[in-house]
């Protein structure tokens, strides 16, 4: 059986951390070592931090699920939110990203040109939009989101396991 | 005589020490931070506005972090390029044995200048 983590995750900044700890000890129980450990709880991690930024969450039933796992040589990470109305920016955002970062021949050019452009914003502007690009750079992960018919909103990462 | 400061929020301890010729900003813990441009930026623009004057070198130590989230490194990539175009000395040190810290601050020798003003600096 391929070993799997799920967690529910409250839209709880402080939950970040638990997180963080969670799929780290998951990893490291996996033997993966300690070079992919940090690299997919920050996968983990930046996902979860988008899915409570974002995610619309109207009472304690409405959380952040969380699933990790791996299969067949790679590793996926699947976090899934409730978005509402004013999340809509982000979901286009989201699609924007990820297209702009698929039209970068490797995704280091992509996160050297976020960097840049974030250089050059003003210092009180404090959305970075580096997360889902480090993602695909630091944790060499595909990206994709997928929104169901109750305004779930699903992003994955998967990675090759090396 | 050195001044030394410590700033805490959730995990992050930042360790500012004002010494003769440098200043050292410590990054130690996790920086989990939902905002940090509310903690880090200040402090960074700070050391920044004290440092240009007395002409010393800020060395943004971030070795002793085990894990960074990417908001975090949006104020140190702004006050990389204000030192950049202006008059500011930093240095940066990480680990570069740990891969993700590699991989991160690795990418910051963008900012690196000719004339050594910015130094990007992974040793084991």
């Amino acid at each position: 059986m391929s070993p799997e983590l799920e967690l529910r995750v409250a839209s709880d900044w402080n939950e970040v951390g638990r997180v963080n700890q969670a799929v780290s000890e998951f990893l490291s129980g996996c033997g993966l070592p300690a070079e992919g450990v940090d690299k997919y709880t920050m996968v983990a991690c930046e996902l979860v931090e988008n899915g409570i930024k974002y995610g619309h969450f109207s009472g304690e039933k409405d959380v952040v699920n969380v699933r990790v796992w791996i299969a067949g040589g790679t590793i996926s990470v699947l976090v899934s939110n409730p978005i509402g109305n004013y999340s809509r920016t982000y979901l286009s955002e989201l699609d924007r990203t990820i297209q702009w970062v698929r039209g970068f021949q490797a995704p280091f050019e992509a996160y050297i040109a976020r960097m840049k452009a974030i250089s050059r914003e003003p210092l009180e502007t404090d959305k970075s939009g580096l997360g889902l690009v480090r993602i695909t750079y630091e944790g060499r992960a595909m990206l994709d989101f997928y929104l169901d018919e109750n305004d779930t909103l699903s992003v994955s990462a998967v990675s090759t396991l090396e | 005589m050195a001044k030394a400061q410590t700033f805490t929020n959730n995990q992050l301890t930042i360790d500012v020490a004002d010494e003769e010729r440098t200043i050292t900003v410590h990054f130690l813990g996790k920086s989990i931070l939902r905002d940090p441009n509310d903690f880090v930026m200040p402090i960074l623009l700070r050391t920044l506005g004290e440092a240009i004057p007395a002409r010393k070198r800020i060395v943004m130590n971030f070795r002793d972090l085990s894990y960074m989230n990417s908001s975090t490194l949006t104020p140190v990539i702004k006050i990389l390029e204000r030192a950049r175009v202006g008059e500011g000395q930093i240095t940066v040190e990480y680990r570069k044995s740990l891969k993700w810290q590699d991989i991160s601050f690795s990418a910051l020798v963008i900012f690196q200048t000719p004339d050594g003003r910015i130094v990007i600096e992974g040793t084991d």
